[in-house]
């Protein structure tokens, strides 16, 4: 039976208030569709957590629909710091968020031993570092310094993570689910797999014979899948690969927007609340910068050798 | 003997400055901006087998311009390898292979200790900063680490208030004694003012050069903690011209590295 839905049906029915959400993304492929429907619905208390989060998680902040955070960096990189992250640990606007803090190593290997059924995983970083003096809500089970029981040295545990929902977004995916990526990973994999709920959103579906043609792009398998999501353009101002690029005009607009509480709330009316779903934000997207400007950021194609695995 | 230019921009000299650290055959772990800047530099003149890596899953990148992210989407076409985080993290730097990492910090003391967490109390900042991201596992795990920073007493410190990525802590044996690998840590501070190396012995850094239009009095006064001067000490080597033509022509046409002075690296 086929798992398209729509997204505010996967949101609506997938994710709950105080869920734990993982997100994947690394500017490159970011489930902005899926984000701006769960701040749409006015979700609640969620944790999220993804290594390097960005203007994504900044915007969700800002919302108030996000209660923790199980962070290693957040910014709007080129932009700089994620203002409305600032203001919510600086200020508690719209509230304070609770922030546990661990690394690029380290938060995709608590998602590796997720993914992987292990309950915790070594890890060489965080020694000697004020990472190891903060702790927030996981407590004493953030992490543990334990005699390594092969030879004795002191060795830093981490606890696996297996998040309720993961949201990713990908170039494209069959009916039931097989998602398929290609350029830069992140930690989307092992966030994916590490969670009880995968929502696929992407770019295209196709056919199960199109999956098969090329399996190796496969990073979650149908039966880890509980919807997909077909939302063109749904990473954007982030970037797909083979689909469209980076938007840096729309990203200095967020950033300019984020400035201020009130110019904030203005461009989620405009953006996020005064639109119902992904067609309308293309739609407005073009109404507002023009066709060209839209145009302007698909991909070009520059192909390899195909690949064949037929004998 | 190499073509020293008069004509060049702060940043430009502290790029090189970077570049001249890699050496042919490292394995380097680049951050985005200025890192990856120096690398490739180094690549396109005396290191062309270095090879470059982004934390995000990329291997030997071909950008088209320079790259503003390490999930830049120039990174993706013509690279080596494409992976994920945990390739890059976990496989290739957690297990020791990589030669350099490259990073730069918002506050650095004088052990090479970085700050990008919080300025002011932890729990009540006042300013909340991005945090660790790649920086902790990088400064633990790379043999080499080069750290670029802006030289003043705000930037530069005795000892930072939050260590996001440790130097050498807060001395001689606090690496080892944290079970961090031997032979790793801070190799340099390229601020824009001079060339900071590290005494393994006491793990301070040290004045090793000073760029050409300052003084070893200017540094110092813009150096919180009691600098100490290697005997000798003498001026930063400007850009060649070489490296100064890969820069502008090659690497960075449409002069990115511009926006660094706009940013104080002057």
């Amino acid at each position: 039976m086929t798992k398209v839905v729509t997204m505010k049906e996967a949101v609506a029915e997938h994710v709950n208030d105080g869920d734990f959400l993982f997100i994947g993304g690394y500017i490159c492929r970011t489930p902005f569709a899926a984000i701006h429907e769960i701040i749409r619905q006015g979700k609640r208390e969620l944790t999220l957590t993804r290594s390097n989060a960005a203007d994504d998680f900044d915007m969700m902040i800002g919302a108030g629909v996000v209660k923790r955070f199980i962070a290693t960096f957040l910014s709007l990189g080129f932009f700089g710091l994620g203002r409305c992250y600032r203001r919510s640990i600086e200020k508690g606007i719209p509230h304070k968020i609770e922030v546990e803090e661990y690394t690029n190593l380290s938060l995709p290997m608590m998602l590796m031993a997720g993914a992987m059924g292990m309950p915790f995983v070594p890890v060489k970083d965080m020694a000697g570092s004020d990472l190891m003096n903060v702790k927030s809500f996981m407590g004493d089970n953030k992490y543990k310094m334990i005699d390594s029981p092969f030879d004795g040295s002191p060795t830093i545990v981490v606890p696996a993570l297996n998040p309720d929902v993961a949201i990713i977004h990908v170039q494209q995916a069959d009916e039931l689910g097989n998602a398929q990526v290609w350029g830069i990973g992140g930690d989307c994999q092992v966030g994916a797999n590490a969670a009880k709920k995968v929502i696929v959103s992407c770019e295209r579906i196709v056919s199960r014979d199109i999956i098969g043609k090329d399996p190796s792009r496969t990073i979650v398998p149908d039966f880890r899948v509980v919807a997909v999501v077909e939302e063109p353009f749904g990473a954007h101002p982030g970037y797909t690969p083979g689909f469209y690029d980076v938007d840096f005009t729309f990203g200095y607009q967020y950033q300019q927007a984020s400035n201020t509480v009130e110019s904030f709330q203005e461009f989620l009316d405009e953006w996020v609340f005064g639109l119902n779903s992904r067609a309308e934000y293309i739609q407005h997207y073009i109404e507002r910068f023009g066709y060209s400007a839209f145009k302007g950021l698909q991909a070009e194609f520059d192909y390899g050798y195909p690949v064949s695995y037929t004998y | 003997m190499k073509q020293q230019s008069r004509d060049y921009t702060k940043p430009e000299l502290i790029a090189c400055c970077g570049a001249r650290e890699i050496r042919d055959y490292d394995v380097v772990l680049v951050g985005t901006g200025f890192p990856t800047m120096c690398a490739n530099i180094a690549t396109h003149t005396h290191a062309p087998n270095a090879r470059l890596m982004q934390e995000s899953g990329v291997y030997d990148a071909q950008p088209k311009r320079p790259a503003l992210s390490v999930g830049d989407p120039c990174l993706n076409p013509g690279a080596a390898m494409i992976g994920t985080l945990v390739d890059i993290m976990g496989m290739f730097l957690q297990a020791g292979w990589v030669d350099v990492g490259f990073l730069s910090g918002s506050q650095v003391d004088k052990y090479g200790n970085i700050n990008t967490t919080a300025i002011g109390d932890y729990d009540n900042p006042k300013s909340r900063l991005p945090g660790s991201g790649g920086a902790n596992p990088i400064g633990s795990l790379a043999r080499r680490v080069l750290i670029i920073a802006l030289h003043d007493t705000r930037r530069l410190a005795e000892r930072v208030n939050f260590i996001t990525t440790p130097g050498y802590i807060d001395g001689p044996g606090a690496r080892e004694k944290w079970g961090l690998p031997a032979d790793t840590g801070p190799e340099v501070i390229i601020t824009n003012k001079a060339v900071l190396r590290f005494d393994k012995a006491t793990g301070e850094a040290y004045l090793a050069t000073y760029h050409p239009d300052t003084s070893i009095e200017e540094v110092r006064e813009n150096t919180p903690w009691d600098l100490k001067v290697v005997d000798d000490v003498h001026e930063t080597e400007p850009p060649t011209e070489e490296e100064l033509r890969v820069l502008r022509e090659v690497l960075d046409p449409s002069r990115k590295l511009s926006a660094y002075e706009r940013r104080g690296y002057v």
